[in-house]
């Protein structure tokens, strides 16, 4: 089923709808094409799948379309992907070609629908090169990064400059995730969508059935991490927080991914993370399929507290879901989730499993302050972390372009 | 009677374009060179900014100061700075000049954010739209702050200050000319203190006065 405005109105409110019909209602009939690399599967394609039809119920012309490209090519782009992130990979002059030749093949197809918009908004680096190659273009054309590209490599980010400076503004997520560029650089942060199964309301019953399900005690307190098996998400750092707290309250762990066994690392930390916890039949360590969503959404709504103990992140959208879900969260004190988790308002920062033990036992015994520190959490994400702010930005962005002016302020 | 015109307006950050401070000397660089309308954004945009922080001020160099440099006494002292009593960003920026540089010499070594607590300057484009919603009556008023979205309440309640009539909200300035029956609404407006409500709070605390002490 398509998703309309509508449907959100219940849980982001009518007053933040009806705004932004308005913002919307002036963009009205504007030629709006997205362009990624993939439809199904990954971050960018979960954001279009929501954001381009209601970007039609707001009355604005919203495309989506995709490039195509061989083995070859998503080789490169991997590996510039890569290089954006800091590791030092060489792409080579026929990696480079085989790069332009895809983009090339590309625009011939597309470049009659892309001139053609009044905006291009170009969702990371693979189909980036479309740009230099619609000449004809009569729109504006912005480029989204949504990957951290702060400390590249600077060869790779060199070739990349050169061909993302040409375009009229760029997005990033967060301020540390981006790089000086001539244009505007706007900050529109990630959201979720209350609706989806991930993070939509479940009966009672269905979270009595996963805790049947994987034999959890509903008269204990329930830790739960969900993340793949990585060293940055410290699950043995998890695990030994745990065991600080089991000391004095008879708690129960979750730690909960997926997609460990197709990465050789991964499964290397799921066997160290199964090593450190065996014997303990109160850690519940679980490999779940990639559309294992409503049982990670149980998991989080039947947790007491939510933990992301990560020693390295982005933006931690696991963190924006235990909030939303109305869990404080203790949060590793990195990246994102120094973003999200305000001590005391929306859980706590944390830097050692000490420190998580020392919260998590500060909020299973103020359970008062646990409850309304949640009810909070849950108040922030509805204002600002919704999928309807993330929309209620891009529209921004689109007044802004197409105004044309340098004034900061745009009367519509 | 001219009906109440209700406005709305909504806020999408950019990058200012200045480098990143780390240090309180870096932040003195920065501010005696940044753009007024960098000064602008964080002195008074920050209530319409997605955040899930609830911080002590609402201006982020005070925020900074006390998170990042850890230095309660520079928090205090840009925190309790009203950015409506001057009367331009320029006497702004003088002021906090003044502020670092006398933090600056009373401390033996300037404070340094940690790695990943730099300070980061941001600009803001900001659209302002009509939503075709109008009061009649100072009866109507409450019921309709009720509906507003919070950025209708931060443009008439938060930013009207910096409009004629300079240092009104647009509520009180609207309820003026009904005369002297309005009087003890307007004042009961005028009191409220702003410093320290999200503007879902203010939205409420405006809501609550109208109803106890006028209309």
């Amino acid at each position: 089923m398509e998703k309309s405005l509508r449907m959100y109105e219940a849980c982001a409110g009518s007053s933040a709808i009806r705004q932004l019909r308005m913002l919307g209602e002036r963009l009205s009939g504007r030629r709006v094409v997205h362009v990624n690399s993939t439809r199904v599967g990954g971050g960018v394609a979960e954001i279009l799948a929501w954001m381009v039809p209601l970007m039609r119920d707001l009355g604005l012309d919203a495309g989506w379309e995709v490039i195509r490209g061989d083995t070859d090519f998503y080789s490169v782009t991997k590996s510039i992907h890569n290089g954006l992130q800091g590791f030092p990979i060489n792409i080579s002059q026929k990696g480079w070609a085989t790069y332009h030749a895809t983009n090339e093949m590309n625009a011939e197809t597309l470049r009659p629908v892309l001139e053609d918009a009044d905006i291009v908004v170009i969702h990371d680096p693979q189909p980036a090169a479309l740009l230099q190659l619609c000449g004809g273009r009569r729109g504006k054309w912005v480029w989204r990064a949504h990957i951290d590209i702060s400390h590249p490599y600077l060869p790779v980010w060199k070739a990349l400059r050169g061909i993302v400076k040409g375009y009229d503004a760029s997005i990033f997520s967060m301020p540390q995730f981006a790089l000086p560029l001539p244009h505007p650089q706007y900050l529109i942060a990630p959201s979720i969508d209350p609706l989806s199964e991930k993070n939509m309301d479940l009966s009672a019953e269905e979270l009595e059935a996963v805790r049947v399900d994987f034999g959890l005690d509903p008269e204990r307190p329930l830790l739960v991490q969900v993340s793949r098996f990585d060293r940055f998400k410290d699950p043995i750092g998890v695990i030994e927080a745990y065991r600080l707290v089991k000391k004095v309250q008879p708690v129960q762990l979750v730690l909960a991914g997926g997609g460990a066994t197709d990465d050789p690392e991964g499964a290397e930390v799921l066997q160290e993370v199964m090593d450190a916890a065996k014997d303990d039949p109160d850690i519940h360590v679980l490999l779940l399929p990639p559309d294992a969503h409503r049982t990670i959404n149980a998991l989080q709504r039947a947790a007491d507290v939510v933990i992301q103990k990560s020693l390295r992140e982005g933006f931690g959208l696991t963190v924006t879901e235990g909030l939303w879900k109305g869990k404080p969260v203790i949060g590793g004190d990195t990246g994102g989730i120094r973003k999200q988790v305000v001590d005391y308002h929306t859980g706590f920062l944390v830097n050692t499993p000490e420190g998580a033990a020392h919260r998590i036992r500060f909020l299973l015994y103020h359970r008062e302050k646990m409850r309304s520190m949640g009810e909070k959490a849950r108040e922030f994400v509805r204002e600002h972390f919704l999928l309807t702010r993330h929309l209620r930005e891009y529209l921004i962005l689109f007044h802004s372009i197409l105004s044309g002016s340098s004034e900061p302020r745009i009367y519509v | 009677m001219t009906p109440f015109v209700v406005m709305d307006c909504v806020l999408l950050t950019r990058m200012s374009g200045l480098p990143e401070a780390a240090s309180l000397r870096e932040l003195r660089e920065r501010i005696a060179v940044c753009g007024v309308n960098v000064l602008y954004h964080h002195f008074h945009e920050t209530l319409l900014r997605p955040s899930f922080d609830y911080p002590d001020y609402h201006n982020d160099f005070a925020v900074w100061a006390k998170l990042q440099l850890s230095d309660p006494v520079l928090a205090e002292r840009f925190g309790i700075l009203d950015p409506y009593s001057f009367s331009s960003l320029e006497e702004l920026r003088s002021a906090m000049l003044d502020i670092i540089d006398e933090r600056i010499n009373s401390i033996p070594v300037a404070r340094a954010a940690p790695r990943g607590g730099e300070f980061y300057f941001f600009e803001a484009d900001t659209v302002v739209f009509d939503t075709g919603d109008r009061i009649s009556e100072p009866a109507e008023l409450a019921p309709a702050v009720a509906r507003m979205t919070t950025g209708s309440v931060f443009f008439h309640f938060i930013e009207a200050q910096r409009r004629e009539p300079i240092g009104m909200d647009d509520f009180s300035a609207w309820l003026l000319r009904f005369g002297d029956e309005t009087q003890a609404c307007r004042d009961a407006l005028q009191s409220i203190d702003t410093g320290f409500l999200t503007l879902s709070e203010l939205r409420k605390e405006i809501c609550e006065r109208l109803a106890a002490h006028c209309l």
